[in-house]
């Protein structure tokens, strides 16, 4: 085989053409790592959201909390089977909740979007021991009184410690604790007091779900087979992860196909700068070329010496590309969540994965803006290229 | 020195097509070399030297005839049978020495090697040994601007003779040289004639190289005179 240090310095020799090709496919990964590290962060939000030994119960017939309806009487029949775990005194370890959406005024334009609320019961915190209060403290029960997410957090007007927004005409919910849940989806949610929350906005005593924590994962099944044949309580019962999973899925496949479609019109531009850079390369080589066939070498390894020159050039455009993506890792990017209407913000999430891909697409980039020249440079008359 | 012709060419026939002009280069050439020989060919521009040099190093093919080198027969090799063929048994010395500029002088002289089965280490003392032998070992590590034109030269021959093949071709080999580098190519292609016994076959337009074959062949349109 050709050594592949007669790539490498070929390439360093040609420095110019070599970075601002790799600067092309250096941006296609860019674009291609962003969107599935996007894609990868709404996955993640919304999953850490959810836990399998939780179920959730909604509405018969509701995909989401926003459209779901319980009456009050139902909580307690949804608590009540022996497979929901039991807190210190026998009370079911349970949370039955309303959720909401305010439209409020967004900070840094003049526009409004929506955030979601969430009405809890006073001992939620017991309930998501994962939840974790970064400023002030709860809010007290009966109290016009509220605490945010960490990445909701200064970006709508009202919503930051000490200030208040409107939950309705006139009254007025003040923020008196930040709280954090490993970046989960809660963290772009208002929580307040459930009462606060229906009467504000005159829901009686409907909740949207009820949450519960089973003894063990294991037993969901029961507990839904019990809840779904019960005819007159009319619920759905899920797994509080499958519920997140199936939330994120429309956003996630929304970005996915957006992000590939924009970095496949990318790439297009990508692998021609990689062809006319490999075929100036070949035409200015000819001699070269001439001379490993003439020394015995191969159409095929010559084909493979080039195919590879071009590997690695697009490679190098991939690491810089991968590597300048890694800084989006700091981005908090907010995006209407299609299942709440609300807006929820995402982190990218670097994961090895996404980097392994980023890198194998560069890298077929590289062969397929290599493998005309590389065939030119293959079928090259060894006496013609010679002279050359 | 053996008698056993290691190159026979019988009735060669090269005809070279431009569209559809066809221009006749060689015509029923007969032509033998003997095994350890160093002939020299000498003829006018277009007097077909290059195109027989190119028949035996098994860069080309006759139209019609019969090239045998090394007891292989050259007319019916496919591209790939000719790269092996041309692997194990040319070593090539070029008028531009086509030296592979990113390539310091050791990696040069390696690469034939790499074509073989040699481990790293033994192609590195391989490329080190035919260095020695055309008295460049300490500029292994040099780049080909960094060297001279005669020295380019000999990088070329160690690159020539690092797998031991049994016939060199050298086309012009003092083309592009001075005087005094043109005559240490001469002699050292002379050292690797009758101490190596290496069969060297040379084009040349040079009567002071011609002179240090043993053999001076003339070509004119073709045909030996």
């Amino acid at each position: 085989m050709v050594p592949i240090v007669y790539n490498l310095r070929s390439l360093a020799v040609r420095k110019t053409t070599t970075l601002a090709t790799a600067g092309g496919v250096a941006l296609v990964v860019f674009v291609f790592a962003a969107v599935l590290m996007l894609s990868e962060g709404v996955k993640r939000t919304l999953g850490r959201s959810g836990s399998d030994d939780i179920a959730i119960v909604l509405r018969d017939g509701s995909d989401a909390e926003l459209s779901s309806g319980i009456e009050a009487p139902q909580i307690a029949l949804i608590t009540a089977p022996s497979e929901v775990k039991r807190r210190g005194g026998g009370a079911p370890d349970a949370a039955a909740e309303i959720v909401a959406v305010l439209s409020l005024d967004k900070v840094g334009t003049d526009g409004q979007s929506n955030a979601q609320i969430r009405g809890v019961p006073d001992d939620v915190m017991s309930f998501r021991p994962s939840v974790r209060l970064v400023a002030g403290r709860v809010p007290r029960p009966g109290a016009d009184e509220a605490m945010i997410g960490n990445a909701i957090r200064g970006r709508f007007r009202g919503l930051d410690m000490g200030q208040s927004f409107e939950i309705r005409k006139n009254r007025n919910l003040t923020v008196v604790g930040v709280f954090e849940d490993g970046g989960s989806s809660y963290e772009s949610e208002i929580w307040a007091g459930r009462d606060q929350v229906q009467s504000a906005l005159g829901r009686g005593t409907v909740v949207s779900s009820v949450r519960v924590r089973l003894r063990s994962r294991d037993v969901f099944e029961r507990y839904q087979r019990q809840l779904q044949s019960n005819r007159q309580l009319g619920v759905d019962v899920m797994r509080e992860s499958d519920y997140y999973a199936k939330q994120s899925e429309g956003l996630s496949i929304f970005i996915n196909a957006l992000g590939i479609l924009v970095a496949f019109f990318f790439s297009v531009g990508a692998v021609i700068g990689a062809m006319i850079t490999m075929h100036a390369s070949v035409a200015n080589r000819s001699r070269e070329i001439g001379t490993l066939r003439a020394l015995g070498f191969k159409r095929w390894q010559i084909l493979l010496c080039f195919l590879l020159e071009s590997s690695i050039l697009a490679l190098v455009g991939g690491l810089l590309g991968a590597a300048a993506s890694l800084s989006m890792a700091l981005v908090r990017f907010p995006m209407v969540n299609f299942a709440s209407w609300s807006e929820i913000v995402f982190t990218f999430e670097p994961t090895p994965g996404v980097i392994i891909a980023s890198l194998v697409v560069a890298v077929l980039m590289g062969l397929v803006g290599g493998f005309l020249p590389a065939v030119r440079a293959a079928r090259a008359d060894v006496l013609s290229a010679i002279r050359a | 020195m053996s008698a056993e012709p290691i190159v026979k060419l019988s009735a060669v026939n090269k005809t070279y097509f431009r569209g559809s002009e066809s221009i006749p280069v060689l015509d029923g050439l007969d032509f033998e070399v003997p095994d350890g020989a160093f002939q020299a060919l000498m003829g006018p521009s277009g007097s077909g030297k290059s195109t027989l040099l190119h028949l035996i190093a098994g860069l080309d093919r006759p139209t019609k005839g019969s090239v045998q080198v090394a007891g292989k027969e050259l007319s019916k090799m496919s591209d790939a049978e000719l790269a092996a063929f041309r692997a194990n048994h040319i070593g090539f010395i070029f008028q531009s020495y086509n030296l592979l500029p990113v390539l310091t002088a050791q990696e040069n002289v390696e690469l034939p090697l790499l074509l073989t089965k040699l481990g790293r280490g033994e192609r590195k003392t391989r490329a080190q040994t035919a260095l020695r032998v055309v008295g460049l070992e300490e500029r292994m590590g040099h780049y080909p601007r960094q060297l001279s034109g005669g020295q380019e030269q000999r990088v070329a021959i160690a690159r020539a003779i690092v797998n031991d093949p049994q016939i060199l071709v050298a086309d012009e080999p003092t083309g592009d040289l001075d005087r005094k580098s043109a005559d240490d190519v001469l002699e050292l292609l002379g050292r690797l004639n009758t101490e190596l016994k290496k069969t060297i076959v040379m084009v040349t337009h040079d009567p002071a190289a011609a002179e240090r074959a043993t053999v001076t062949r003339h070509l004119n349109k073709g045909a030996l005179q």
